[in-house]
């Protein structure tokens, strides 16, 4: 699951290839702004076929919470 | 100052401080005389949503010096060449870089001689974005008053408001929220994190938020987020500028609001206007769904046709025109240009296309200029087409909320490389690009580019 999310991360944040993934925070860069977490949000749905609560959205803030939020939906890989 | 209001609260969400009345006067006073000292010339002030920028602010409306806000997060590159051209006398909310050439330690200028500004003239707002070289609006003491007391009037703002800081106070609406607040002795509440951060949903809660303002990109958010106005029972007021707002959104926004008794206000507004130049009454808006209501009080409306005449019947659709107290006294290029008095007379011709009903209200219906805005932010299609040429040929579209760019020849590496550049050179993120590829530009018999068929089809 950690290469999946890497992988949507980079691609929504438009990352480039130095950047360590797994401890970026909210606000810690400029791609990742309010802007940046819409669309980020939207495809990580997409690609775990989830849907996120108003809770979670305003809540994920880390790429670790990321992967406990989604671990909590149920998804394993 | 006419702007503080005796009663006026400043509330820092982080630290809790509530700074208000005498002391808040005590505060902009002290930080006032700092300023006497200073050589000729305007301030640059970098500010951000906290105590110390709003202070700043305030002290140099006091002090009778014009004050250039500018966007923290802004390149050294781009502040350094404002500073290049506008010369100010100190540059304020920088501390932790190395000062301009000619900037002593404190970034203050070591040359004492300068352009004295225009007596008038109190804040420069930037015009578009961060491209290149972006000029400054020149908006006079008067208009800034103005305009604050009319928006408190017809949005209904008293003591008892507590207004968050959604927008950034360098951004003109952000300005007009902090200023429309200050006049009339209410409270605004200093956070930075966001609408889509833990910390801003707290902190309307615990400090009982009444009002959210937002450009059409946070309605899209909050639609998002499912919000619902009866978890926060203070926060009975929407405002919503910076471009037009999809009318299911409108109508959405407005019957939850209107459910828990709460307002839902679309308005219109430029930075040359200081910002504000209509705001639809929120019991109106169902009736007038997709207008941008009358003009403030104080301002008028005409439709200039494209033979020059202008004129108020209703269904004529033209370019807009706004005359009111509230207009800007013109452009800054330079730091000469900063000396100018009014040169437009308070006349503001918008580019904007629009018509007027049988009531008086304004509905835009398109631009003249060729103007996109992407999550509210002005910026030129041409400079985009221009920034992007290197990739191939480029035309771009407005396209809501974003802009629209189609490349010439381009594969998706290059169309994603585009956007990137893109980003990167306006500060804006880069999901307010869609950069498609495209097999040919559609021309107009003349051998133009048909934009109106490229904008049908986004």
């Amino acid at each position: 699951m950690n290469d999946r999310l890497r992988a949507v991360f980079v691609d929504a944040l438009q990352l480039d290839d130095d950047v360590d993934v797994e401890s970026l925070k909210y606000r810690d860069i400029e791609a990742w702004d309010s802007v940046g977490h819409m669309a980020l949000i939207a495809a990580i749905e997409d690609e775990f076929d989830v849907q996120f609560e108003t809770e979670q959205v305003i809540d994920m803030s880390s790429f670790k919470v990321a992967v406990d939020m989604l671990k909590g939906l149920g998804v394993s890989e | 100052m006419k702007l503080l209001h005796a009663g006026a609260r400043l509330l820092d969400a982080t630290t809790g401080e509530v700074i208000g009345g005498a002391d808040l006067e005590a505060r902009v006073q002290e930080r006032a005389k700092t300023f006497a000292d200073l050589p000729p010339g305007v301030l640059f002030a970098r500010i951000s949503p906290d105590v110390p920028g709003v202070l700043s602010y305030l002290a140099a409306l006091v002090a009778n010096r014009p004050v250039a806000l500018l966007d923290p997060a802004q390149d050294r590159e781009v502040l350094d060449g404002l500073i290049a051209r506008f010369r100010p006398a100190a540059v304020l909310g920088i501390h932790d870089a190395d000062p301009a050439p000619g900037y002593s330690g404190d970034w203050v200028r070591e040359d004492a001689e300068g352009v004295v500004p225009h007596e008038d003239l109190a804040v420069l707002l930037p015009t578009s974005g961060s491209t290149g070289n972006p000029k400054f609006v020149r908006l006079s003491r008067a208009a800034i008053e103005a305009n604050a007391e009319a928006i408190a009037e017809v949005l209904g703002i008293d003591e008892n408001e507590i207004a968050p800081t959604t927008l950034p106070l360098h951004y003109s609406y952000g300005m007009s929220v902090l200023n429309s607040h200050l006049v009339r002795g209410a409270t605004v509440l200093l956070e930075g994190s966001g609408v889509v951060g833990r910390g801003f949903w707290d902190a309307v809660t615990q400090y009982g938020a009444t009002s959210l303002a937002g450009v059409p990109y946070h309605y899209e958010m909050l639609r998002r987020l499912r919000f619902d106005p009866s978890k926060y029972p203070t926060l009975r007021t929407l405002t919503q500028a910076g471009g037009k707002l999809r009318p299911e959104l409108i109508t959405e926004f407005h019957d939850k609001m209107s459910a828990v008794g709460g307002r839902m206000f679309v308005m219109y507004g430029q930075t040359e206007a200081a910002p504000r130049m209509a705001t639809l009454p929120s019991e109106r808006l169902p009736e007038k769904l997709g207008s941008v209501g009358p003009a403030l009080p104080g301002g008028t409306f005409t439709i200039r046709a494209e033979d020059g005449t202008e004129l108020t019947e209703p269904g004529v659709t033209g370019e807009v025109v706004y005359r009111g107290p509230n207009v800007m006294m013109g452009y800054a290029e330079s730091e000469a240009e900063l000396a100018l008095g009014d040169v437009v007379g308070g006349e503001l011709v918008t580019g904007d296309l629009g018509h007027l009903d049988e009531d008086g209200f304004l509905f835009i219906t398109g631009r003249i200029k060729r103007i996109g805005k992407i999550f509210g932010n002005r910026v030129s299609l041409d400079d985009l087409e221009q920034i992007v040429k290197a990739h191939g040929a480029a035309v771009a579209v407005p396209a809501g909320d974003k802009v629209v760019v189609w490349l010439d020849q381009a594969d998706s590496d290059t169309c994603k490389a585009a956007a990137k550049l893109l980003s990167e050179t306006l500060h804006l993120h880069v999901t307010g690009f869609d950069v498609r590829p495209s097999d040919g530009f559609p021309l107009l018999p003349s051998g133009k580019i048909d934009y109106r068929s490229l904008e049908a089809q986004v």
